[in-house]
This record gives structure tokens, C-alpha cells and sequence, in this order.
């Protein structure tokens, strides 16, 4: 068996291809960001090398850590509708009547690329036509919430699109991870006389518990670079109020030229990421996991 | 069969690895953009980008499309290689082309703040000679120089814009209101709006620089025309009294309910709309609006018949004593490329496109063109006519702020301005923050 | 909406108390029901705005209401997608393009997975972790060092760039998911494979893959999803218009001082069919799955 299962060959012929193309396209990419991050450079003039200055001076950026924690707040909500989501799946999962259907439904959000979702949502969040707004001023609510523009409130406002907008993501994922839970195991269970509760919290969820470990990190990860949907609906706005690790660094980078700073903002993205990873890996991996 | 179509994939999977790698060696003809290359039979390639889609900015698309074909069927040996972006598309990609030194032989640029790292990092080629020899005294006046950093001519601009508070007539006849020629009047208007409950005016300020029209008006008017030109200059701070005076006046405006809810939240078009539909009586924008209050096919005659426009009104006690005076500026410019090998094939064909982008643009897309442009004997709607003779007696035209300065405090205004509506921050530490960038350069 | 939920209620009510549920448990489900209808009018909802979108003028676009209907349906917003967005010229680009990457980040994952938690070597571990950090780098500081790698081994302007670019980027993600699946299929099938003397290719084509295929399904639309609305990379790499997709004719567009909005919509609508009836497809596959490769039995 493991003669077979450990010919070096055949690893070396399965690996290899993916690795190289992620060597070139990623690892490269990587590495310039690294040491671009180094550099007194707007991307095309003169490069000035100053070592770890550009570092220095993040570690002392109230901006960066502002953007910081906004990514983090994200990556929480993200992390908590986790669990909406692998209820609704589990519910999916139960049999009823129509679930492929609901399951399909609620992937179309998902289909629709980020401008078209930027703009609908921005019709929603109108202050004075938007949707919610007319709602809550037909209620007689005077002053309705100006979603957008309020800056103690425009984050948790956009998160709400983002929950949305992944909402099928996760769900397909948790369907495909559900499809793989025998069915002998359910029937006994239900023989046995478990309830659907039952056997959804105490036979379904500690056999797909691995596939949810994984997407807590795709979702803390995801969270930390996001930048799509913020980009185009608040620009980090107002008064910077929605300004997230990967929109500061675009706007370091590419609007206001000081491509250095910004690579440097990308590598301290990509490190925290890394800490955050392995933070997880630390909080949920048991000894028969694969660590990851 | 299995094992025979495994080895079959990962052998393609492989050739296909191999094939990238080698992809040093062997040279793409076409999938090159280092400047320009002889392509069969001789002929110069000319590369230009331009930021007109057909989808978007037809009317610029298709006079673009007809003077390249006249520039080649007058020189057989030249060919115009053609590539078009999006406006935010083609900002991205200047950008990364610039960082490879692959820039398109000719291209384009906005004027001051934007092109001036792209000339610090030699990309850009000085223009004078041509401009000296093919498009002498061709510009208004002014506008050249917003493309000279240096004494040097780095761009040849085709737009000028300046701005005017667009209003609907209807809206102002309902209420007995007359055109304000001062800012109490203004002030008056709002007010008078307001009790009807009309929204007076709308100003998008997610990105900032729509609000950062009224601030720059109210600066001219309060502290005179060069005021934030001196800025600019080094010769006045941002904290002069006048200005923190025109920053306060903006919160004032905020304060009395001038402009629409959640307006720091809105991006131009949107707030636009409040303006389409006639929600909002004024809309303080530039000229290339036009063509919505004029030819635009896309709106109502009827609307169109409502718009009228005037010049934003005088402060009392204000150094900016000339009504003439506009904010405003230049749009986009062509530059040539530094590293272009057809430097001056290139050079042609861009003076050949602003000498021929005058007269059409006017007249086929409703643009104010930067060169002269004579009115006598054409069919243009009256704004435009009107227009152009105000641009003719225009005691000054002062550029964007934000175009003028570098990218960095272009970016901090844009914030600033969008906090400074959303009475986030107080008039003192707009000007505050604004001068330690200024002093940071 | 809530005629069907009672319906639905009842429905599920008949079936219920033939299987002799409480009135509490009726109760339970049609609650239950009526909230998985509301999630799905949230959901579906985006469909029908994007189409009434897609016929509004500009001015309708901005005028009162998103559930507004358009007054006079422009349908000459589809004609101009389709002409001045260069839709017949950019559609098969798309569709090519993610067809082949979705093909080879599958193929090259699922290698990948498959060495890793099937295969006994040393550094397993570190390589899945060099592709766990693939998954970190923000997609903007990728480009200006991106393109300069595809200028110096001349890919600039080809489409292998955007295809080996989008394989490179959804490799991480996708092994990450199919991670989780492979970790659940027990050891015993392969140990019985092998004692049977299968080779370890006839082990992952014939046995690892099909057991996977739900898990791939998934991947598959997720992948496809992504790479049909991608238009960084194309927009960076590609310069002439025959090699562009789908999403630059979105972008076309949105111009220096007016967008086309209504435009922008139709473009969207029909970009949109192709990738629902893929999704639709595949989505099947994911429930058909486990029946087609029934080899767990």
C-alpha cells in the first residue's frame, strides 16, 4: 500500500504543475511586493531604496490600523453569518420539499458581477429614494438612517451587501459538503429515534466539521483583502469611515502614487493574514486533521 | 483506458507549463506594446489609447474613429493601432504600462497634478516643437500651460470645462424666484426653496471633488481669483483667512439644508439624479454637462427646455469682485511617449488630432474644445453659443484645485471636502490638514 | 408571497399529519417555511431589478424608485450591448476562457489535494501551506509585477496570460475546499484498490474523482463564477480588442463624464444568461453527484 501511495514520481507529476504556475503568477508577485514595500517609489519614476522605513511608518499609521480594524470587524461578521448560512444549509438538507430550489434561489446573488450589486444596493441605501428609507419614512420615522454617508454607521451598513452577496458561496459549498454525509449513518440515527434537530446538529455537523473549518479561514482570509463592493459603493468614504486594508492600500498605490507604501500595506495584509490563519489553525485543528 | 487518459491530461497539462516557460524565447509579433514596431510592408505603427468607448462617449468615439482614418489615408505609411478603456480602466492601466515602460506612442493625460510624476520619470516627451510649428496660437489662452511643467509642453489639451450652477427655470418660476447675482440672494433662494420644500441644490460628495466646486467658487469670490493658485504656488497657506472664511460658508450652506440628505454617501451621477428629476432646483457642475440640457437624445425636450444657467453669484465684501471669473480646467490632453520609437510619426498624428478635435467636438459631441473654436456660421444650440463667448470674455479661469495639486493632496482634499459637508471636521482643521500635506511635499 | 407560503404551509401540513406530527411541529415548518421563502425573495430579487434596470433611460435609472417600471421599455438598450459593447465579439472570449481555466484549476487541484492527503510524503504539509498563502496576497499588488513577468516571456496582448492567471489565482481556493472533502473519504476504498493492483492514476481518475464530484461541481461554479466576471486582469494584459471579454464591454460603458446606465444593465442581463443556465447544470451535478459515482455503496 503505502510502496504505492508514496511513489515520488507520481507526487512530483501531480504537484509540480500547480506549483510552478503558482511559483510564477503568485510566489514572483509576492516577493516584488516584499521588496517594493522597501522602496521610495510611485511606480515608475525613480526608485530610492530605504530598507524597512516604509514598515516603520505603518506600524505608526492610525490610518492603517483604522483600515485595519475595519477588515477585522468584516472578517467577524463574515466569520458569525457563517453560521446562518450552515443553518439555512442544514435545513436544505432535511428533505423538505423544494430545498434545490431554495438552494438554487439563493445562489443568484452570487451570478452577479460586483458593479451590478454596487448599484443596486446603492438604490437601496438612497437617503431619500432608496428603498429602505421610504419604507421607514412611511412608518413614520423622521429621520431615517443616511446608510451611506453616516460614518458611525457606513460599515456595518456595507457589510450587510457582503453577507448578502456570499451567502451562496458558503451555502453551496455547505450542500456539496452535506451531499457527502452517508446516508446510512442519517437512517440510523432516525431509527435510533433522533429528531431532525437531532440529527442535524448531532450526526450532520461533526462529519462536515472539516469543511467548516475551512471556511472560517476562507472567510477571515476573504474578509482581510476585501475590497469589490466597498471600492465602488463608498470609495472608503466618507471621511474614511469605510476604509478597509485593501481599498487603503489601492488608494496608497495607484491614486495617490506612492507605490512603495502601498506594496508595503499589501505585505503587512498578507502577514496578518498569515497570523490570523494560524491563529485558527491553533483554535480548531484536532489531532486527526490535516493541518492547513 | 483510465491510466492511458490520465497521461494523456498531465501531458497537456505539462506541454502547457512548457510552453509558458519558454515563452521567453519565443517572440509574439502582435502581443507586444513596446512603442512601435515595423509591421509588414513597411508601414509605421502608431499606438494610441483613448478613453471614448462607443458605448459611453459615442459622439467622441466616432469623430476619434474619422480623424485617425483621414490621418491614414493621408499618410498611406502610417498606421494608427488603436486601443480604448473606460475612464477608470484607462487610469488603472497607464499606471501599470508606465511601470514597464510600455506607454502607447500616444496617449492620454489630464493635465498638472496627474502628469507631473509621469514627467519626473522621463515618459512623457516635450511637445513645444510641434505645438510651435503645427498648433501656434491654436489654444485659449492658458489652458496650453496647464500641460507645462518646467517652461516645457508635455500635453496638448482637447477639453476645457468651466462651471456654472445649472437651475430649473420651472422650479424657480413657481416660487417668484429670480437669478441670485449675490450670495445673500443665493442664500435667499435656498431659503425660499426650502420652505416649499424643494430641495435646492445636489452635490454627490462620495468622491469629493463635486463639493470641492462650491468651496473653490466661494474662495475665488472671497479671497480673489489666484487665491488658490498662490496656494499652489507657495505664495499664500491654505490657512489664510479667506479660506477658512469659504470652508465656513460651505458649512453654512450644509447648515441651511442647501443640499440633499446623505449627500457624502452619493457619487456625482447619483446626486445627479436628483437633479434629472427635478427633486433639486440647482446643480453646481462643469460644461460637460451640456449635451444632457441641450442635444442628448436620451433626455425629455421638455426637461431640456426647463434648464437654464448662471454664473455663481458675487460675495459681499469679497476680493473675487468679477463675476467672469470661472472655475474650471482642462479635461484630457495627449502626450507622447518619451521611449516612443516613432516619435515623431507620433507627434504628427497627435497635433493632426487636436487641430481636427476643435471644430468637430463642438459641433458633433457638444465638448468645449482648448482650441479656438469660430462660432460664426454654425448651427449650435444657444447654451453652447452663449458659452463659448463666456469663455471668450473670462477674466480668469481658475483650475481645479485638486487638478493642480499632486496626487497625494489631491486625494486628501477629495476626503476633506466630503468630511467638510459632513460636518465632521471644522472649517480650522479642513485648512489644518490640508497645509501640513501642502507643507509635506 | 405569503399566498404561497400558505400553501406551501399547507401543503407540508397534509404531509405532516400523515406522519403524525404535533400541531406545535406543523406550526414549526410552515414558520420555517414562510422565513426560507422571504430569504429567497432577497435573493432572487437582484434578477428582476437587473432586468427592469436594463430597459430604463438614464434618467429612470436615478428617478424614484428601484421598483419603478421602466415607462417606455428601451429595448434598444439591448441592441446598443450588443453592438457598441462588442457582446458577439467578447462573448466566446469569456466563455473559452473560463471553460479552460475552470478545467485546469480543477484538474491541477484536485492533483494537488489528491498527493497531499492521499499520498505519503515528507513535505506535504509545507506545500499545501505554500498554496494557503497564495490565498492572501490582495489582487492590486499583484499587477505591476504581473505584468512585467508576461512582458518578459511575451504573453502580453494573449489569452494564456488571463487563462494562467485565473488558474494560478483560483488554485488556492479551490484546494482549500476540496480539502475538506478528500479528508472524508475513508482509506479503505484506496487500500482495496490497491490490493486489487490498480495504479495510483486508476486510484485518483477513477476512484478519488468521482467520489468528488459533488465537491467539484461546487468548485466548478464557483471557479466559473469568478473568472466570468474578472476584468482586472483582462483589462491590465490584454490591449487589442479581439482577445477582450465580456466584462470590458460592461465597462465600455462608463465614460469620462456620463455613464450609460441603462446600457450598462442590458450588458449585464446578457452576460448573466450563459453563467445561470451553466450554474443550473452544474448545480444538479452537485445532488446527482453522489448517485453517479456510487461507488461508496
Amino acid at each position: 500500500m503505502k510502496t504505492v501511495m508514496s511513489n515520488k514520481w507520481t507526487i512530483a507529476l501531480y504537484v509540480w504543475p500547480a506549483l510552478l504556475l503558482i511559483g510564477c503568477l503568485i510566489y514572483i508577485p509576492l516577493i516584488m511586493t516584499g521588496y517594493y514595500g522597501m522602496l521610495e517609489w510611485n511606480g515608475f519614476g525613480p526608485r530610492e531604496f530605504i530598507g524597512l522605513e516604509n514598515y516603520s511608518r505603518l506600524m505608526q499609521d492610525s490610518m492603517f490600523w483604522k483600515s485595519a480594524y475595519h477588515s477585522f470587524l468584516l472578517g467577524l461578521f463574515s466569520t458569525a453569518s457563517l453560521l446562518l448560512y450552515l443553518a439555512v444549509s442544514l435545513i436544505l438538507a432535511s428533505k423538505i420539499k423544494g430545498a434545490e430550489l431554495f438552494r438554487k434561489i439563493y445562489l443568484i446573488p452570487m451570478l452577479l458581477s460586483s458593479v451590478a450589486i454596487a448599484q443596486l444596493w446603492s438604490k437601496i441605501f438612497d437617503p431619500s429614494n432608496g428603498m429602505i428609507n421610504r419604507l421607514l419614512i412611511s412608518l413614520g420615522v423622521e429621520n431615517p438612517p443616511l446608510w451611506l454617508s453616516d460614518p458611525n454607521i457606513v460599515l456595518f451598513a456595507i457589510f450587510i451587501p457582503i453577507i448578502w452577496q456570499y451567502a451562496g458561496f458558503y451555502i453551496i459549498i455547505y450542500a456539496a459538503a452535506l451531499k457527502n454525509v452517508p446516508e446510512e449513518v442519517v437512517e440510523a440515527a432516525r431509527i435510533d429515534g433522533a429528531t431532525p434537530l437531532q440529527i442535524a446538529l448531532r450526526v450532520k455537523l461533526p462529519l462536515i466539521s472539516s469543511v467548516f473549518k475551512v471556511t472560517i479561514v476562507l472567510a477571515l482570509v476573504g474578509s482581510l483583502k476585501y475590497f469589490d463592493l466597498i471600492y465602488v459603493m463608498t470609495g472608503g468614504g466618507p471621511n474614511r469611515a469605510s476604509e478597509v486594508m485593501a481599498s487603503y492600500m489601492y488608494g496608497e498605490a495607484f491614486t495617490k502614487y506612492n507605490f512603495g507604501y502601498g506594496s508595503a500595506i499589501g505585505f503587512a495584509l498578507l502577514v496578518i493574514c498569515l497570523i490570523v490563519t494560524w491563529l485558527i489553525r491553533k483554535l480548531t485543528t484536532s489531532k486527526d486533521d490535516y493541518q492547513y | 483506458m483510465a491510466k492511458k487518459r490520465a497521461l494523456y491530461i498531465l501531458l497537456s497539462a505539462a506541454t502547457l507549463i512548457l510552453f509558458v516557460l519558454s515563452g521567453c524565447s519565443s517572440s509574439e509579433p502582435t502581443a507586444n506594446g513596446s512603442g512601435a514596431n515595423n509591421a509588414s510592408g513597411g508601414q509605421t505603427v502608431v499606438k494610441f489609447m483613448h478613453l471614448w468607448p462607443e458605448g459611453s462617449s459615442n459622439a467622441q468615439y466616432t469623430i476619434a474613429d474619422n480623424i485617425v482614418k483621414e490621418y491614414e489615408s493621408n499618410h498611406p505609411d502610417v498606421k494608427i493601432q488603436t486601443e480604448i478603456l473606460g475612464n477608470d480602466q484607462y487610469r488603472d492601466k497607464i499606471k501599470v504600462l508606465a511601470s514597464s515602460n510600455e506607454l502607447p506612442d500616444v496617449g492620454m493625460t489630464w493635465s498638472d497634478g496627474f502628469m507631473q510624476p509621469y514627467v519626473q520619470g522621463n515618459l512623457f516627451t516635450p511637445l513645444d516643437d510641434v505645438i510651435e510649428t503645427n498648433l501656434k496660437d491654436a489654444f485659449i489662452p492658458g489652458v496650453k500651460e496647464s500641460y507645462a511643467i518646467d517652461g516645457k509642453t508635455y500635453g496638448m489639451p482637447l477639453e476645457l470645462n468651466i462651471s456654472y450652477i445649472f437651475y430649473n427655470k420651472e422650479i424657480f418660476e413657481n416660487h417668484n424666484l429670480e437669478v441670485p447675482k449675490t450670495f445673500e440672494e443665493f442664500k435667499n433662494v435656498v431659503k425660499t426653496l426650502n420652505d416649499n420644500g424643494v430641495i435646492p441644490a445636489t452635490v454627490g460628495n462620495k468622491e469629493g471633488w463635486p463639493g470641492s466646486f462650491w468651496f473653490m467658487y466661494l474662495a475665488d469670490r472671497i479671497g480673489g481669483p489666484t487665491i488658490l493658485t498662490d496656494v499652489i504656488d507657495g505664495k499664500l497657506q491654505f490657512d489664510d483667512p479667506a479660506i477658512v472664511q469659504a470652508a465656513t460658508e460651505v458649512q453654512n450652506l450644509v447648515d441651511m439644508n442647501t443640499f440633499e440628505k446623505g449627500n457624502s454617501g452619493l457619487s456625482n451621477d447619483e446626486a445627479k439624479g436628483y437633479f434629472m428629476n427635478e427633486q433639486a432646483a440647482m446643480f453646481l457642475t462643469a460644461t460637460w454637462e451640456l449635451p444632457n440640457y441641450t442635444t442628448s437624445p436620451d433626455v425629455d425636450q421638455a426637461f431640456k427646455d426647463k434648464i437654464g444657467y448662471f454664473k455663481f453669484p458675487l460675495y459681499e465684501g469679497g476680493k473675487g469682485t468679477d463675476i467672469n471669473s470661472y472655475v474650471g480646467g482642462p479635461g484630457v490632453g495627449l502626450f507622447v511617449a518619451e521611449n516612443s520609437k516613432v516619435k515623431d510619426a507620433a507627434k504628427d498624428f497627435a497635433a493632426f488630432f487636436v487641430k481636427e478635435w476643435g471644430a468637430r467636438s463642438v459641433t458633433e459631441a457638444g465638448v468645449i474644445p482648448a482650441t479656438k473654436v469660430d462660432t460664426e456660421g454654425m448651427d449650435l444650440n444657444p447654451m453652447y453659443t452663449e458659452i463659448l463667448n463666456d469663455l471668450n470674455s473670462a477674466s480668469n479661469v481658475t483650475t481645479y484645485f485638486d487638478t493642480q495639486a499632486s496626487p497625494n493632496v489631491a486625494e486628501l482634499h477629495h476626503d476633506l471636502i466630503a468630511a467638510l459637508f459632513g460636518k465632521q471636521i471644522t472649517p480650522q482643521e479642513f485648512v489644518k490638514q490640508t497645509q501640513d500635506a501642502l507643507d509635506a511635499e | 408571497m405569503s399566498e404561497f407560503a400558505a400553501k406551501k404551509q399547507s401543503d407540508l401540513g397534509k404531509e405532516m399529519s400523515k406522519s403524525g406530527r404535533s400541531v406545535g411541529s406543523r406550526l414549526g415548518t410552515g414558520l420555517l417555511y414562510l422565513i426560507l421563502s422571504i430569504l429567497a425573495v432577497f435573493q432572487i430579487y437582484p434578477l428582476f431589478w437587473l432586468f427592469l434596470f436594463s430597459l430604463k433611460t438614464n434618467q429612470e435609472v436615478f428617478s424614484a424608485s428601484p421598483f419603478s417600471f421602466p415607462q417606455d421599455p428601451q429595448w434598444g438598450n439591448y441592441a446598443k450591448a450588443w453592438t457598441q459593447g462588442h457582446i458577439n465579439l467578447y462573448f466566446w472570449n469569456s466563455v473559452w476562457y473560463t471553460v479552460a481555466a475552470v478545467v485546469l484549476t480543477i484538474l491541477f487541484a484536485s492533483f494537488v489535494t489528491f498527493a497531499i492527503t492521499r499520498m505519503y510524503w515528507k513535505l506535504n504539509r509545507l506545500v499545501l501551506g505554500l498554496f494557503m498563502i497564495g490565498l492572501m496576497i490582495p489582487l492590486h499588488s499583484t499587477l505591476i509585477p504581473l505584468f512585467s513577468f508576461f512582458k518578459n516571456i511575451g504573453l502580453i496582448d494573449n489569452p494564456l496570460s488571463i487563462i494562467l492567471s485565473y488558474t494560478a489565482f483560483n488554485l488556492p481556493l479551490t484546494i482549500m475546499i476540496l480539502l475538506g472533502f478528500y479528508q472524508t473519504i475513508p482509506r479503505e476504498i484506496e487500500e482495496a484498490a490497491v490490493i486489487d493492483g490498480c495504479s495510483v492514476h486508476r486510484i485518483f481518475f477513477r476512484i478519488a474523482l468521482p467520489l468528488t464530484t459533488p465537491v467539484i461541481a461546487t468548485t466548478a461554479i464557483i471557479n466559473m463564477i469568478y473568472n466570468w466576471n474578472e476584468f482586472v486582469f483582462v483589462n491590465t494584459f490584454i490591449n487589442s480588442d479581439r482577445w477582450k471579454t465580456l466584462t470590458v464591454g460592461v465597462n465600455s460603458f462608463v465614460g469620462q463624464y456620463l455613464t450609460d446606465w441603462g446600457a450598462i444593465g442590458a450588458t449585464l442581463m446578457i452576460s448573466i444568461i450563459p453563467i445561470l443556465i451553466a450554474f443550473i447544470i452544474l448545480s444538479n451535478r452537485i445532488v446527482e453527484g453522489m448517485a453517479a459515482g456510487s461507488v461508496k455503496g
